[in-house]
């Protein structure tokens, strides 16, 4: 015969054990919830300096245009930093609801690396290339709006490479070889041709 | 009161209505070949029309539900609506598209009959699948079911090699001169020209040609010849028998099996051009390798791949030479693209993408510096290139054929963009070459499945390249 303390302790231990388990499942939930939301918080310290005007270069998939457009940004005296807020802020405005060219949610630029003042190499993040639509059309214009807004920021590039996540990807999304260096003239080039407005 | 002759006249008058009504069966099956299933339907013929069942044709498929309703009937095909009337020819289908048979949709015994000339339009709409008719062989592949294969002579021993990316078991017959292959359970198709001569001491040539339930291949060899199989049924080799001698020279191949319709339409059908093809086809990705998904159903890999046929059968039809890389959904990468485009010894290279982003067409030269000194056929160059650098001394004659194509398209009425862009495997490829993206007129990728809309672009681009032959696909 089971005595009345021990019922009530067997009571409390199994109701400790139920709401200890509901609890995990919470965290767990939480947790899973973390990892699949897009990255909020800032990848590198907010650009402190005077706001200067940046021209970016904003596709346009109905058309297959780019417009150059100008931006207030704070922008940093070193020239990588630089040439990273002026993609990024073409980013934010790809990333706009209203956006005639969306990009994939959490999309960013990790770094702008300035071998020298000829060649830049740009490291997005992983998110850029899997949320990114496939197709000649649409990866071509993003590659080009990149490379015409670095090159309003640095007149001396010549060429460009793209890195995600710090690796040289085949293509952007299946389409657009990405894995050498991109001459800046032969993108203006090609821009120009279609109506791009490159410089 | 009616009279005994009124009776008689009444009821003949009811017997030949009744008899006009009918489909009547017996005029040969139709087989359809998906990547999951092989069966055939039946083939009835009404005022002159080959029809064909939906029921039949379709319930393999996926989930069919059909309910005719009086003169109405409604076909619901995995989630998918199709309207038809009977003795109609519109069909509302996926609830926008009207489509137009050839002939007039008949129910009878509440089971309803389309005209098998209809079947490449009608069934992207219905089913939302790709489907490629071969009214030669009547035969009907769905989602790139078919696949092609590559014939290769050897020598010491002198032997064909035909390798197919799936097993294969022919009906084989050996006779004095030729050995004939008949494919039935296999959906093989050719890729390349339908003739080629070799000119060697054990072959002389082979004939590739669609008869009706399959295809057959036929060898005209010059000794007493073998047909051996590989162990996975991938390769078959012809080669000569133990102790062979020299034959008798070959006659010309008879066609073994035949029937008046499929003669008829070989004698109209234009003479498949012989020697190296004049343009390459690329259909993009393949395989394992889908391309953009253009819609929850569709794939670029099928989209591309229809483009790509209906352009070689249009080019056909204009006397040029055409290959494939690839005729059915077969993964290659864009090395074996470039490899095989430049060792066909064509003189243009046209890889076919498509994309639900954007309207009309868009054509893409590599994005290469040009060479110095390179001539409008690009055949200035001397030494050794990279392989990444290849294209440099044909960027003339690539921007050369993207115009032509840029400019029937615009004929076509058809929104262009031409520029130049990375895009594989342009840069390694030793000929005027050109990637061309077609995406939908609308909004609605769905428009890239239609047949109305894959034709429309296959003539414009035929056009193109037609003009560029300066005369017929002869001018090389």
């Amino acid at each position: 015969m089971i005595g009345r303390g021990l019922k009530i302790v067997i009571a409390v231990l199994g109701t400790a054990i139920l709401i200890m388990a509901l609890y995990l499942m919470h965290l767990r939930r939480e947790a899973e919830t973390m990892e699949s939301a897009p990255m909020a918080q800032p990848l590198a310290p907010p650009a402190s300096g005077p706001e200067q005007q940046v021209t970016v270069y904003l596709p346009n998939d109905e058309d297959g245009s780019l417009r150059a457009l100008s931006v207030s940004r704070a922008l940093p005296s070193d020239n990588g930093e630089r040439a990273r807020v002026a993609l990024q802020a073409l980013i934010t405005l790809c990333l706009r609801p209203d956006s005639r060219h969306p990009l994939g949610e959490g999309s960013a630029v990790q770094d702008v690396f300035l071998m020298d003042e000829n060649s830049a190499v740009v490291n997005l993040n992983a998110r850029f290339a899997e949320g990114h639509r496939s197709g000649i059309e649409v990866e071509w214009l993003t590659v080009e709006s990149m490379v015409l807004t670095l090159k309003a920021q640095l007149p001396l590039l010549t060429r460009v490479r793209f890195l995600v996540d710090g690796n040289s990807p085949e293509s952007l999304a299946g389409h657009v070889a990405l894995g050498g260096w991109l001459e800046v003239a032969l993108v203006s080039e090609a821009a120009a041709r279609q109506g791009g407005g490159a410089e | 009161m009616l009279n005994r002759h009124s009776i008689f006249v009444g009821v003949t008058a009811l017997l030949f209505l009744l008899q006009a009504r009918a489909v009547a069966p017996a005029a040969g099956q139709l087989s359809v070949f998906a990547p999951q299933t092989r069966y055939q339907v039946d083939v009835g013929v009404r005022d002159g029309v080959d029809y064909v069942g939906l029921t039949d044709l379709l319930e393999p498929l996926g989930q069919m539900e059909a309910k005719a309703s009086g003169a109405s009937y409604v076909l619901t095909f995995n989630g998918r609506k199709s309207e038809f009337r009977d003795g109609k020819r519109e069909v509302r289908a996926s609830g926008t598209a009207t489509i137009e048979l050839n002939a007039r949709f008949v129910i009878l015994d509440d089971r309803g009959y389309v005209p098998v000339a209809s079947i490449t339009r009608l069934l992207p709409y219905v089913t939302g699948k790709t489907v490629m008719y071969h009214p030669a062989s009547r035969r009907l592949f769905v989602d790139a079911a078919e696949f092609s294969f590559t014939a290769e002579l050897r020598h010491d021993p002198a032997r064909l090699v035909l390798s197919f990316p799936s097993p294969v078991k022919p009906s084989i017959a050996i006779e004095k001169g030729l050995v004939r292959l008949l494919f039935q359970r296999e959906p093989v198709v050719n890729a390349g020209p339908d003739e080629v001569a070799y000119h060697d001491t054990f072959l002389s040539g082979t004939r590739f040609r669609e008869v009706p339930g399959g295809a057959e291949l036929t060898a005209r060899v010059l000794k007493t010849a073998k047909v051996s199989s590989s162990e996975d049924g991938r390769t078959l080799t012809i080669h000569a028998a133990p102790g062979a001698v020299a034959d008798a020279p070959p006659p010309e191949p008879a066609p073994a099996i035949t029937s008046t319709s499929a003669a008829q339409e070989a004698a109209s059908a234009p003479a498949a051009p012989r020697g190296p093809p004049f343009v390459i086809l690329d259909p993009a990705h393949g395989g394992s390798e889908s391309g953009s998904a253009l819609s929850q159903t569709l794939a670029e890999k099928t989209v591309n791949l229809s483009i790509a046929r209906l352009l070689k059968k249009d080019l056909q039809a204009r006397g040029i030479a055409v290959a494939l890389t690839r005729s059915g959904d077969e993964t290659l990468t864009w090395n074996q693209r470039a490899e095989a485009a430049n060792t066909s010894r064509a003189l243009i290279y046209v890889v076919l993408h498509s994309s639900a982003d954007g309207h009309g067409v868009r054509l893409y030269t590599a994005m290469l510096q040009e060479e110095a000194g390179a001539g409008e056929d690009g055949r200035k160059r001397r030494g050794f290139v990279p392989w990444e650098k290849a294209q440099s001394a044909y960027l003339q004659p690539s921007r050369h054929a993207a115009a032509a194509m840029a400019d029937e398209c615009r004929k076509a009425g058809l929104p262009v963009r031409e520029s130049a862009a990375p895009v594989a495997p342009l840069n390694s490829v030793t000929m005027a070459a050109v990637a061309v993206e077609v995406a939908p007129l609308g909004k609605e990728a769905g428009e890239l499945a239609t047949a109305q809309y894959q034709e429309m672009i296959a003539r414009a681009l035929a056009k193109g390249i037609a003009g560029l032959t300066g005369g017929g696909g002869k001018a090389r």
